[in-house]
């Protein structure tokens, strides 16, 4: 146990860089799904079809696969970018597409009458979204939102197969090492559980204010 | 850049040498959750608070912790302790205890979804509540379950991937190799993610199909 | 419905001073009250006024603290030990006593993955272990009997709301019960199918079924009641034939509750 404890600063850094990606992924996710929510809602019928059909085939493939993809394309695309920035990106458009069905499925989780209610007193469909729906589905939103953050710090795990320093990797480092399997990996999985536990209390104290509005 | 679809037409032929290896994987591994799921469920349904408190805490540090960290927990350390296994049954065991778990949360709210009123108008009638559970709540129950365990399952095929990093010659890992050995990256992961395309694709179908069958019959 | 004979009906249900608390509120207070064989009791009150409780503590759905219920003579729900401790029965035991006493929900609670007739017959055939043909044939009596005879294959979704209380109506019957516990069953539906229900429990007071009827419909139970129960607050505040409850109210409560539906939507 005592030989693990001069790696731990090592691990730290790890950690910072796990949180990194988590962060921007989420971030970028957001971003991703936000716009392909409001696709798949408000624009005209071949755009949608052409955001659903890139939807489905986001979700019909592993994240390893994408970011293989990027790993090796990378160098052959004339792009200069940090390999951290490539695996955010990646994520960060994966987990859009999951996001997106969380946005699209809250608004349209907003009961019809609250259109209804708006457009009967004169409100057009811009507005309405701002001061009726907007809240509303935001609340509806907050809890699977969060469920799918917690698969975006999970996913960020992946990029230590393409060499990138987050705490897996440098867990897995650390093992070959000292050869301490159970202490190491379940140091990592702990970092994991306090990030995506903290996430699912947050989540939870969210649904809570959910509810609030029935 | 050009795509040469010939090679991506060769890409498949070489990949779906690890097709068989992905399908050995993922079969089972939704077969096990899907069963694994069963006593999980009924842990959390019984009364017992030790029981419940147990399998919760089981549940949310697999759910909080990524598939892969468990599966590098397991298959490094199945061989520290001097029984080595491999990374198929490594990778095996992982997924399906992460997925027993999703498995396990998905029966719950397929079982909350019957209402008490159904299971009142069984005991009603002067059945016993076991039978009650039997005839009227699991069979609506099971209908309800359909949907989230298709998509459980579509997981559990992606999630197949991670096994290419503890040694599994498996869809990922062949196109992997390939990729280290020649320059038509584009063309091999093309092929690759279309191999997971249609697997996911037929599943789902399948799964919908069950869902069909299922409201039929009576 | 005897009027003169000197044969009075033996105590089919006996309610005896049952008192029930959720938590720190008394919902039920030391509610007594009985229905003799053949009897149809109509209870009404207020909402909230703890008659659902009342009949859901019969059949043993709901727990109560205090006080017995007994059918045809013997204790149902709980007994009392030699050393007066309550137990509740074993399931088996409260099992077979719910296949004696039928009951309809408000929200008529059918199978939805099951077919009517199937529905129906699913109780004789599972518990009184008749055979499938013997149970059906009893299952098409009974819905003939409601008036839906044509519908035998349907699933519920696909009948009306006073379809399927009618359908619910015959699968209790379906176990020949001692005596129906009915709730609020017209409630849930749209007015214009609230007669066809009725219809059918007149018919059954008629034929002379032990009932006991928590309702708001006033009409009915001022014309086919055999006695009513009016509670208020957890307790039974006036009980009588139909005539002096209606006609000569002699508690406030019940005053003041009658008048409310008097005046309706006059001004």
């Amino acid at each position: 146990m005592d030989s693990l404890i001069p790696s731990l600063p090592y691990l730290g850094r790890g950690v910072l860089m796990t949180l990194y990606l988590s962060a921007a992924s989420t971030a970028l996710a957001t971003f991703v799904g936000l716009v392909l929510a409001m696709i798949q809602l408000f624009a005209w019928r071949p755009v949608r079809w052409a955001a659903e059909i890139l939807l489905y085939l986001l979700r019909g493939v592993p994240l390893l696969v994408l970011l293989f993809a990027m790993y090796y394309a990378l160098p052959y695309s004339g792009f200069r970018i940090e390999p951290s920035t490539g695996g955010i990106m990646v994520i960060g458009v994966y987990f859009g597409a999951f996001m997106a069905e969380v946005f699209r499925a809250a608004a349209l989780a907003v009961p019809r009458g609250q259109w209804e209610a708006g457009r009967a007193i004169g409100m057009r469909t811009p507005r309405i979204i701002v001061d009726v729906v907007l809240m509303q589905a935001l609340r509806i939103a907050a809890p699977p939102y969060i469920n799918t953050s917690i698969m975006v710090v999970k996913g960020t795990s992946l990029v230590a197969i393409i060499g990138l320093a987050d705490v897996t990797f440098i867990g897995r480092q650390i093992v070959e090492r000292t050869l301490a399997p159970f202490e190491v990996f379940g140091a990592v999985a702990l970092v994991y559980l306090l990030i995506c536990y903290g996430l699912s209390t947050l989540g939870r104290y969210a649904e809570t204010k959910a509810n609030y509005v029935h | 850049m050009s795509f040469d679809i010939g090679f991506a037409l060769r890409s498949v032929s070489i990949l779906s040498e690890g097709l068989t290896m992905t399908l050995a994987l993922a079969v089972p591994a939704i077969l096990f959750s899907a069963v694994w799921g069963v006593p999980l469920v009924v842990a959390i349904r019984s009364r017992r608070s030790g029981l419940v408190a147990l399998t919760r805490t089981y549940i949310e540090i697999v759910r909080n912790t990524p598939v892969l960290v468990q599966m590098f927990f397991i298959y490094f350390g199945s061989g520290f302790m001097g029984y080595p296994i491999s990374g198929f049954v490594a990778g095996l065991f992982a997924l399906v205890l992460q997925n027993g778990a999703y498995v396990a949360e998905i029966y719950r709210a397929g079982i909350q979804s019957v209402t008490s009123r159904q299971t009142e108008a069984g005991l009603v009638l002067g059945f016993m509540p076991g039978e009650v559970f039997r005839i009227v709540v699991m069979p609506q129950a099971l209908r309800a379950v359909i949907p989230p365990l298709s998509n459980q399952g579509v997981l559990i095929i992606k999630d197949t991937s991670l096994v290419a990093t503890i040694s599994v010659a498996e869809l990922t890992f062949q196109a992997r190799l390939l990729a280290d050995r020649t320059a038509a990256v584009f063309e091999i992961f093309f092929a690759l993610a279309l191999f997971y395309i249609v697997l996911t694709t037929i599943f789902s179908l399948l799964m919908r199909l069950l869902e069909v069958r299922l409201r039929v019959s009576n | 419905m005897s009027t003169e004979t000197s044969f009075i009906p033996p105590v089919e249900i006996e309610v005896c001073s049952v008192s029930k608390w959720f938590g720190a509120n008394q919902v039920l207070k030391q509610v007594s009250t009985t229905v003799r064989r053949g009897e149809a009791v109509v209870v009404i009150g207020p909402s909230g006024s703890g008659k659902t409780t009342l009949l859901r503590c019969i059949n043993a759905l709901e727990e109560y603290q205090e006080g017995e219920i007994s059918l045809a003579g013997n204790a149902i729900g709980y007994t009392i030990e030699a050393n007066g401790r309550r137990r509740r029965q074993p399931e088996r035991e409260i099992a077979a006593m719910r296949a004696q006493v039928g009951m309809v929900f408000q929200n008529f609670n059918l199978f939805p993955h099951m077919s009517v007739l199937r529905n129906v017959s699913l109780g004789p055939i599972r518990i009184r272990h008749k055979d499938r043909e013997a149970a059906e044939d009893i299952g098409r009596q009974l819905l003939d009997r409601v008036g839906l005879g044509q519908k035998v294959d349907a699933l519920p979704g696909q009948l009306s709301g006073g379809q399927q209380q009618r359908v619910a109506i015959a699968r209790a019957l379906a176990m020949e019960p001692k005596a129906m516990l009915f709730d609020e069953v017209t409630s849930a539906l749209d007015p214009e199918l609230v007669g066809e229900v009725l219809d059918v429990m007149r018919q059954l007071v008629q034929d002379g079924m032990t009932m006991m009827i928590v309702t708001h419909e006033m009409a009915f139970a001022r014309a086919f009641a055999e006695r009513v129960v009016f509670m208020a607050d957890g307790e039974v505040v006036e009980q009588g034939s139909p005539e002096e409850i209606f006609e000569a109210p002699k508690a406030a409560r019940l005053q003041a509750f009658l008048k409310r539906f008097q005046q309706g939507y006059r001004l």
